[in-house]
C-alpha cells in the first residue's frame, strides 16, 4: 500500500510540473495535432524529460525502481507518433539502463516498447481520423495500462534470475499499473482542458471580431460623419463591453457612448492632448492610468481612468480616431486593445473602399454625361438650322460657323483626357459661343477678361463649357431683353477664380439639370483638388447669377 | 392663299421658314414674333389662319402660349422644334402636324398640302400645360405673375387687370380664358376672385351681394353668380 502512496506522491509532483509547463509556450505543440518537426522536437524533449525524472524520483524496491517513467514514454508516443514515441522510450530506456540494477536491460527494452506502443496507438487513431481521441483520458489510461502490463511481462522474460523478477513484479505490478495509468489519464485531461480553454477563448475572440466586422459593413461607405460615427460607437460599445467609446474626426468629437456621455458632447473640438498626439504621430496611444497618467480633459469628476486612442488611417492622412475608455477601477483588457486596433484598420479600409466606389461612380457618371454632351441634340439641330438659314444670305459666315461647329464637336470627342489647359477650354467655349451667338443674334453678348498668364492653367476638361452652357440655356436664353455673359479669371488669396456671370438671375438648384450639371463640375474639382476648391453659385434673382470655380494655383508650365 | 404667323425666338430660324414658305408659295406670312408675348398681340391683331409655333422660347414656351389663348381664337397650329422628345411624342399621339428643324422643303410642302384641305378642328388640350403664371404688364415692365399671387381679376374698358398684394398688372389674357384655365371664381361679369381671398360676403336687398377680399377690396357679386358662389363655398345663406 505504501508503494501506491509513494507513487501517487511522485505522480503529484509530475502533475504539478506538467501544470506549470502548461502555462508556457512549450505546451502549445501538445494541444494541437501537428506533424511539423519543431513541434515533434518539443514533444520529444518534454516527454524524454518526464521519463528521466520518472526514473530519478522512483523508489528503490528489491534492487529495482518502482517509477512513473512509463507515463512520459506512453504520452510521448501518443502525442508525437511512432517515431517520436520510440525515441522518447529509447532515451528513457537508455537513461534507466545507465542506472543499473538487475532489471536495467528489461526496463530499457520495455520503456522503448512503451513509447512505441503509444506511438502505434497515435498512428492508428490518426489513420482512422479520430484525432480528437488522442486527447481522451480513457485512451491514455488504457494505453498506459497495456504498456505497463507489457513492461511487467518484459521484466519476467528478460530479468534474471526469474525468481527475483517474479517477486518484484508481484510487489510493483498493481501499484504501477494503477498509478501510472491514472497519472497518464490526468495528464492528458490537463492538456485537454488547456486546449478547450484556448479554443474557447480564441473562438469567442474571433466571434466578437467577426460580429463587429459584420455589423460595421457599409456604415463607412459614405464617409466618416456624425451619423456613421454614432453607429460605430454603439456597435463597439456593445461588442467590446468597454465603459465608453468615442469617435472623432481630425478636429471634433463626432460621437460618444457610455460612461461620461454627459460631458463628452459630440460636436465639441478635440481637447485631449493624447488624441491630438495620436493624430499628429499617426500612432496608437494608450494611457493605462498608472504608468501613463490619464485624466479627462473635460471634467474633473470624470470616472474614466484609462483610454486607448486608435487613429483611423486614410490614404494620405489620419481621418480621425476611435477611443476606448475604461473607468478608474477597471483594468484595460489586452483583448480590447487588439480588437480596437483591428476595427480601426477595418473601418479605414471601408472608408477607402467607399471613397474609391464614389470616385468610380463619379467617373461613370461624368462619362455618361460627356457622351450626352457630345451629342446634345437640341444644340446640334438648332445649330444646323441656323447655319442652313445663313447659307442662303451669307455663305462665308455659314462656312465660318460650320468650322466652329466641327471644332466644337472635335474638341468634345478629343477631350476624353482628364486634364486640359484654360486656353484649350476657352477655345472650346468660343466655338460653342460662336454658334449660340449666331442663333440668338443680338440677344446674346459675351465678354472675356482672362489674364494672359492664366491661360496655361491646368484644369479638368469640361469645367468652363458646362457653366457657359448653363448660363445660356437656363439663363440668358429665357430673357426677353438682351442677355449678357461675362467670363473672367483671376487670382484671389492664392486661389484661382474663374467666374461666369450672366444678367438673368434665373438659377435654381435643379435636382438633375440636363447637360453637364454644375454639381458634376463641382464634384470633379473637389475630387481632384480637395474640398477647399469647387463651384460656388450666387444669385440675385432676376438680376444676375454668378458661378465661381475655385482652382489651386499652379506653377507655370511650358 | 393661307395667312400665317411665324413664332420663333431665333431670327435666322424665322427668316429661313419665311423664305421656304415664299418659295413654295400659297402662304402669306402676315407677321413674325420673337417670343410668346409678341405672338399673343400679333395673333389678336392679324387673326392668321395658321401659326408656325416654335416650342422652346424665353419665359413662355410655345405650348404655354396655347394655354393663355381663347381656344376659339387659336388658329391651326403647326409645331416647329429642333428636338423635344416629350413634345414630339405628344404630337405623334395626337396626330398633330409638326416640323423638325432644319426644315426640309418637301416636308414643308406636305404640311401645306394638308393645310389646304378642310381639316377637322384640333383639340390642343392634350399638349397644353396647365396655366401657372400670367404675363402681366406694369408700366414698361413685364412680369410672369404666379397664379397664387393673384387675389382677383377684373376687366374694364382698359382691358383685363390682375390684382396682387404688390399691385395691379395689365394682361392680354381674356377673362374667359382665365376663368376656364384657373380655379378663380366668377362673381360678376367683370370679376374673377380667388376663393381663398374672400373674407366676407354682405348680402343686399336686390339679391345681389358684395364681397370683401383679404386685401380689403370690395367687389360686386351679381345675382347671377351668387348662387354658384354660395354653393362653391359651401354656404347655406337665406
Amino acid at each position: 500500500m505504501s508503494l501506491i502512496f509513494s507513487l501517487m506522491q511522485q505522480m503529484s509532483v509530475f502533475l504539478v510540473i506538467a501544470y506549470l509547463l502548461s502555462k508556457t509556450p512549450l505546451f502549445k505543440p501538445m494541444v494541437n495535432y501537428s506533424i511539423r518537426l519543431p513541434h515533434k522536437m518539443v514533444i520529444y524533449l518534454v516527454f524524454s524529460g518526464f521519463c528521466i525524472m520518472g526514473s530519478y524520483f522512483g523508489l528503490g524496491v528489491q534492487d529495482a525502481i518502482a517509477n512513473t517513467r512509463a507515463v512520459g514514454a506512453v504520452l510521448g508516443g501518443l502525442l508525437g507518433g511512432p517515431v517520436t514515441g520510440l525515441l522518447v522510450g529509447l532515451t528513457g530506456g537508455l537513461h534507466r539502463y545507465s542506472m543499473g540494477g538487475f532489471t536495467d536491460l528489461a526496463c530499457a527494452i520495455s520503456t522503448t516498447l512503451e513509447g512505441l506502443l503509444g506511438g502505434l496507438v497515435h498512428y492508428r487513431l490518426v489513420k482512422r481520423g479520430e484525432m480528437a481521441r488522442l486527447f481522451s483520458p480513457w485512451v491514455a489510461f488504457a494505453t498506459t495500462l497495456a504498456a505497463e502490463t507489457l513492461q511487467m511481462a518484459t521484466i519476467l522474460l528478460v530479468a534474471k534470475p526469474f525468481g527475483q523478477a517474479l517477486a518484484l513484479v508481484q510487489v510493483i505490478a498493481a501499484p504501477m499499473l494503477i498509478n501510472n495509468a491514472t497519472g497518464a489519464a490526468l495528464f492528458i485531461s490537463m492538456i485537454r482542458d488547456q486546449k478547450t480553454m484556448y479554443e474557447k477563448f480564441s473562438s469567442s475572440f474571433s466571434a466578437r471580431a467577426l460580429n463587429i466586422a459584420q455589423r460595421t459593413v457599409g456604415i463607412m461607405a459614405k464617409g466618416l460623419n456624425s451619423e456613421s460615427a454614432q453607429q460605430i460607437c454603439r456597435i463597439l460599445h456593445e461588442e467590446t463591453g468597454v465603459a465608453a467609446v468615442a469617435v472623432t474626426d481630425r478636429e471634433r468629437l463626432l460621437a460618444f457612448t457610455g460612461l461620461g456621455h454627459e460631458h463628452h458632447r459630440p460636436g465639441a473640438a478635440i481637447s485631449s492632448p493624447l488624441t491630438l498626439k495620436a493624430i499628429r504621430d499617426h500612432e496608437v496611444k494608450f494611457a493605462d492610468g498608472y504608468q501613463v497618467p490619464y485624466a479627462c480633459s473635460l471634467a474633473e469628476d470624470c470616472q474614466l481612468g484609462s483610454v486607448l486612442v486608435i487613429p483611423i488611417r486614410g490614404e494620405t492622412c489620419i481621418l480621425g480616431t476611435i477611443k476606448l475608455y475604461e473607468p478608474k477601477k477597471r483594468l484595460f483588457l489586452k483583448i480590447n486593445r487588439t480588437l480596437g486596433e483591428g476595427i480601426a484598420s477595418l473601418l479605414a479600409h471601408q472608408l477607402l473602399t467607399g471613397r474609391l466606389e464614389q470616385q468610380q461612380q463619379l467617373l461613370t457618371q461624368s462619362e455618361l454625361k460627356l457622351a450626352h454632351a457630345q451629342v446634345n441634340p437640341h444644340f446640334l439641330f438648332n445649330a444646323l438650322n441656323t447655319i442652313g438659314a445663313i447659307t442662303r444670305r451669307e455663305p462665308d459666315k455659314a462656312r465660318e460657323l460650320l468650322l466652329h461647329l466641327s471644332n466644337f464637336f472635335r474638341k468634345n470627342l478629343k477631350r476624353s483626357g482628364e486634364q486640359t489647359t484654360l486656353a484649350e477650354e476657352l477655345e472650346h467655349v468660343v466655338a460653342y459661343l460662336a454658334i449660340e451667338q449666331a442663333r440668338f443674334n443680338d440677344r446674346l453678348e459675351v465678354s472675356f477678361d482672362i489674364p494672359e498668364p492664366l491661360l496655361g492653367l491646368r484644369l479638368p476638361t469640361f469645367t468652363l463649357q458646362p457653366i457657359i452652357e448653363n448660363a445660356i440655356k437656363h439663363g440668358v436664353s429665357t430673357l426677353l431683353e438682351q442677355g449678357q455673359i461675362r467670363v473672367t479669371a483671376g487670382i484671389e488669396a492664392g486661389v484661382v477664380k474663374l467666374r461666369v456671370t450672366d444678367n438673368a438671375g434665373t438659377y435654381q438648384a435643379r435636382a438633375d439639370g440636363d447637360g453637364l450639371g454644375l454639381s458634376l463640375v463641382d464634384k470633379r474639382v473637389k475630387c481632384l483638388y480637395g474640398t477647399h476648391f469647387g463651384v460656388d453659385i450666387r444669385v440675385e434673382p432676376e438680376r444676375w447669377t454668378q458661378v465661381t470655380v475655385s482652382l489651386p494655383q499652379q506653377e507655370a508650365r511650358t | 392663299m393661307i395667312s400665317a404667323l411665324i413664332v420663333d425666338d431665333e431670327p435666322y430660324a424665322r427668316a429661313e421658314l419665311a423664305e421656304l414658305l415664299r418659295e413654295l408659295g400659297g402662304v402669306t406670312v402676315l407677321a413674325e414674333a420673337g417670343n410668346a408675348l409678341e405672338a399673343m398681340a400679333l395673333l389678336q391683331q392679324h387673326r392668321p389662319e395658321v401659326v408656325f409655333l416654335d416650342i422652346q422660347m424665353p419665359k413662355i414656351s410655345g405650348l404655354e402660349l396655347l394655354s393663355m389663348l381663347d381656344p376659339k381664337q387659336i388658329p391651326r397650329v403647326v409645331f416647329v422644334t429642333a428636338h423635344d422628345e416629350y413634345a414630339i411624342q405628344a404630337f405623334e399621339d395626337n396626330a398633330f402636324d409638326y416640323l423638325l428643324k432644319p426644315v426640309s422643303k418637301p416636308r414643308l410642302q406636305k404640311t401645306l398640302d394638308r393645310l389646304k384641305q378642310t381639316l377637322p378642328p384640333q383639340d390642343l388640350g392634350p399638349v397644353t400645360p396647365p396655366l401657372t403664371t400670367i404675363p402681366g404688364y406694369q408700366q414698361q415692365r413685364i412680369r410672369l405673375v404666379p397664379l397664387a399671387e393673384v387675389e382677383y381679376i377684373y376687366s374694364d374698358l382698359g382691358g383685363v387687370h390682375l390684382v396682387t398684394r404688390e399691385g395691379e398688372y395689365h394682361t392680354q389674357l381674356t377673362l374667359k380664358v382665365l376663368e376656364q384655365r384657373t380655379a378663380l371664381l366668377r362673381v360678376h361679369r367683370q370679376y374673377l376672385v380667388k376663393a381663398d381671398a374672400i373674407r366676407e360676403i354682405t348680402l343686399r336687398d336686390n339679391h345681389s351681394a358684395e364681397l370683401e377680399t383679404q386685401l380689403g377690396h370690395t367687389l360686386p357679386v351679381s345675382r347671377r353668380y351668387l348662387k354658384t358662389l354660395k354653393s362653391r363655398l359651401g354656404l347655406q345663406l337665406p
